[in-house]
C-alpha cells in the first residue's frame, strides 16, 4: 500500500527551520508555512504574529492540488507556482517535491519576482532534507512499540 | 499518512468522511465542531455552494490527548457526495488515514450508498490504497426517518469485506452516534500510528 508516514525528526526540524529562517530574510516574506500535500502543517517560520495556519494549509494544499488536476488537463504535469494577490497581502505557494509545497506570505516591501527567485532555491533546500529524513525510520522513541489498549480513553467527549 | 513531528511531540492525521450527496457528513462535523470544548478544536471550513452542498470539501481540526507525551492531531475533511465532483472527491483522499463511509438508511438512497462505496474504492486505488488495510467505519444516518431499512440488511450490502468494520447507528443532526462514529475511527487511526506488533497487518 502505497501510504508514507511523514516523519520530522529533531535534527531535520532544525535544518528546515534554518532554510525557512534565511528564504523569509532573503526575500523579505514575512510567513513561511511548509505544508504537506496531503494538507497538513510540516513547518512554519516568520513572524509571530495569530495566524490560522492550520486551516491555511489545508485550503492551500487543495488550491494547488486542484490547480494541479487543471494543469493535467492540459497536458501540464502541474503548476508548479501558485500566486494570489490581495490588497494588503500576498500568498506564493511553490511545490517542493511531489509530497511537499512551500507558502509564503508577502506584502509591498517585497515583490512576487524576489519571493519567487528565493522560493525555488528554498523549495530544493527543502527537499533535499526530506528525502534524507524518508530513508529514516518513522517510528522511533515513544512510537516504536505498539499502542496498549488501556493507553487511551475515549478520544473526544462532548462538552457538557 | 501520518505526519510524525518529533520536535513538536505531534502525531497528525487525516480522516475522510465520505458517502453520496446529502447523506449527512457535512453535519456530521458541523455537530462535532459545536460540541467539542473550544481546547480541542479549530475552525470549521465549509467550501461550499450557494446552497449549501459542499463544492470542495468541509475541514476541521481536532486535538486529543496526549499518548506518550505526544499530542494527537486529527483533520477531518468531508468529499462533496454529488457523483459530478468526483475529480475533487479524489483530491481530498490524497495522504488519508482513515475513512467514515456515511449512508442513509432509507431505502431509496440504497443504490447511491453502493455507488458511493464503489466510487470510493476505485479513488483510492488511484493512489494505490487499499480499503483493505486502511482503518474505515461506517455510519447508517438519518435513523430517525420513517422508511430506513434495517440495520443488517444494510450491513449486508455495505459490509460484507474479509474484514468486517465497526459500524453505528446515527442521527447526525441530533448528535446520536457522531461521537461513537469519532472515537472508534480516530482510536483505529492513532493505533496505526505506532509501531505494529510482528505479523499485524497495517
Amino acid at each position: 500500500m502505497n501510504i508514507h508516514d511523514v516523519a520530522i525528526h529533531e535534527e531535520a526540524a532544525q535544518r528546515i527551520d534554518r532554510i525557512l529562517v534565511q528564504f523569509l530574510g532573503e526575500s523579505g516574506a514575512m510567513d513561511a508555512l511548509l505544508i504537506d500535500r496531503s494538507g497538513q502543517l510540516l513547518a512554519r517560520g516568520g513572524s509571530a504574529r495569530s495566524l490560522d495556519t492550520v486551516s491555511l494549509s489545508a485550503l492551500a494544499a487543495g488550491a494547488f492540488s486542484s490547480t494541479a488536476a487543471m494543469a493535467r488537463l492540459l497536458g501540464e504535469p502541474e503548476f508548479t507556482v501558485l500566486f494570489h494577490q490581495g490588497i494588503k497581502e500576498n500568498i506564493h505557494v511553490a511545490a517542493v517535491d511531489d509530497q511537499a509545497i512551500l507558502l509564503a506570505v508577502f506584502d509591498h516591501r517585497t515583490t512576487v519576482g524576489m519571493v519567487r527567485l528565493f522560493a525555488k532555491e528554498a523549495a530544493a533546500a527543502i527537499g533535499t532534507v526530506l528525502a534524507e529524513a524518508r530513508t529514516r525510520p518513522a517510528r522511533v522513541g515513544a512510537l516504536a512499540t505498539p499502542l496498549a489498549d488501556d493507553e487511551t480513553g475515549p478520544m473526544f467527549k462532548e462538552r457538557t | 499518512m501520518s505526519i510524525i513531528n518529533y520536535a513538536k511531540k505531534e502525531i497528525s492525521f487525516k480522516i475522510v468522511y465520505y458517502g453520496a450527496g446529502v447523506v449527512g457528513k457535512t453535519v456530521n462535523l458541523q455537530y462535532i465542531h459545536h460540541s467539542l470544548p473550544d481546547d480541542n478544536r479549530g475552525n470549521l471550513i465549509s467550501l461550499a455552494t450557494g446552497d449549501e452542498r459542499t463544492l470542495f470539501f468541509d475541514f476541521l481540526p481536532v486535538t486529543t490527548l496526549s499518548v506518550r507525551n505526544f499530542v494527537a492531531k486529527f483533520q477531518l475533511y468531508t468529499v462533496p457526495g454529488q457523483v459530478y465532483y468526483n475529480m475533487t472527491r479524489k483530491l481530498v483522499l490524497r495522504g488519508v488515514d482513515g475513512i467514515v463511509f456515511v449512508a442513509d438508511s432509507q431505502w431509496d438512497r440504497l443504490q447511491e450508498n453502493i455507488e458511493s462505496f464503489r466510487n470510493l474504492e476505485e479513488n483510492l486505488r488511484e493512489y494505490d490504497y487499499d480499503l483493505d488495510a486502511l482503518p474505515y467505519v461506517i455510519q447508517y444516518n438519518k435513523r430517525d426517518l420513517p422508511n430506513v431499512a434495517p440495520v443488517e440488511y444494510l450491513e449486508f450490502l455495505l459490509n460484507r469485506r474479509p474484514r468486517r468494520v465497526p459500524y453505528f447507528e446515527a442521527v447526525a443532526v441530533d448528535g446520536k452516534g457522531v461521537f461513537d462514529t469519532l472515537n472508534t475511527v480516530s482510536r483505529m487511526v492513532l493505533v496505526n500510528g505506532f509501531a505494529q506488533e510482528q505479523g499485524a497487518s497495517r
